[in-house]
């Protein structure tokens, strides 16, 4: 150990706002960075469901509504021909 | 190369390799960071003209090495992208972008707090701090660029070009201490002779150095496959992946 007490390794010769500071930027910088790559692969993973949800509604409704139209020209055709 | 690259065109591949590799990058990072940073604080002895203002050197000589080293590898993808038409080089020029305007960004910072006790100024419009700055900018140019274009394919080759024209930024900065009269020191590790410094100061330098490049590994490999799922999204590949990761989450 380079330092003999604690107190002087935080004083780092008077020059510890320099030291510390440029640490300081250093480390919150590269955290930021990660945890922002780790947090938008975790959002995109559940994002990916939700959009697959969707996927399967949108499929689901357009098949329910393309049924319930041929019904109801069906439906129309068997009224024309009563009347 | 081609042989060797194809199967890495596919998206499904690199994010499986990207997995794999993923764990030893963060870890392995991880630990060397941590035991060059506190060697360099507080182990490595003293600097008998700088006393203990030297020991920035252990955040801003990486971070300077790997915005250079960063830019070069971005261009690079760029190039491959552009010349090969492989679509996964410019999702992995994208995905370097970010890290390397960050480390720039932090050797500006750490220049400064540097600079301020040592020359007496945060800042001044020298060649090397200047060129230093201009990179920065470049990479920012860089991600606005892709930002700016809806298909993302488009987007990539625009933003190719721009990287590929920011190389010629590179010997500026490194030789910008030769070429113009700079406060700025000349190279210490980074020269054909003996590195100018003792041992117990550059043995963590160089760890710090590693460390910073497995991290920027780490981070580079996590982008990437961020940008494969975004690209991807409606892959059967990619919802089989959601789904058995949401399950694997519930069972947690």
């Amino acid at each position: 150990m380079h330092f003999e007490d604690f107190s002087s390794f935080l004083d780092m010769g008077g020059y510890g706002l320099y030291v510390w500071l440029s640490f300081g930027v250093t480390a919150l910088s590269l955290l930021v960075l990660w945890l922002d790559a780790l947090f938008s692969k975790r959002s995109l993973l559940t994002q990916i469901l939700t959009e697959q949800k969707r996927q399967a509604r949108i499929k689901a409704a357009t098949e329910q509504s393309a049924t319930a139209e041929q019904s109801a020209t069906a439906e129309k055709r068997t009224n024309g021909e009563t009347t | 190369m081609w042989k060797w690259l194809h199967p890495y065109a596919k998206t499904e591949r690199t994010y499986h390799l990207c997995q794999r590799l993923l764990p030893w990058f963060s870890l392995l990072g991880l630990v060397v960071i941590l035991v060059a940073t506190v060697w360099g604080l507080a182990f490595a002895p003293m600097d008998y003209q700088q006393s203990e203002a030297y020991r920035i050197i252990y955040v801003h000589v990486p971070s300077a090495v790997l915005s250079k080293s960063l830019y070069s590898a971005m261009a690079i993808a760029g190039f491959i992208g552009l010349v090969w038409q492989v679509k996964t080089s410019f999702m992995a020029m994208i995905a370097l972008a970010p890290i390397g305007a960050t480390v720039t960004f932090v050797s500006l910072i750490t220049g400064a707090a540097w600079g301020k006790p040592m020359w007496g100024t945060w800042w001044e419009w020298d060649a090397r701090l200047t060129s230093q700055l201009i990179l920065l900018f470049l990479f920012l140019g860089v991600i606005s660029l892709y930002k700016a274009f809806e298909d993302k394919q488009q987007a990539g080759k625009a933003a190719g070009v721009m990287a590929i024209v920011g190389v010629i930024n590179l010997p500026v900065i490194h030789y910008s201490v030769e070429w113009w009269n700079t406060l700025h020191q000349g190279a210490t590790i980074m020269k054909f002779d003996k590195p100018s410094m003792p041992a117990e100061m550059l043995w963590p330098l160089l760890l710090s150095i590693l460390g910073w490049a497995l991290v920027s590994g780490a981070i580079f490999l996590l982008r990437m496959q961020n940008e494969i799922l975004q690209r991807e999204i409606r892959r059967p590949w990619v919802v089989d992946l959601a789904n058995k990761n949401a399950a694997l989450r519930e069972n947690k």
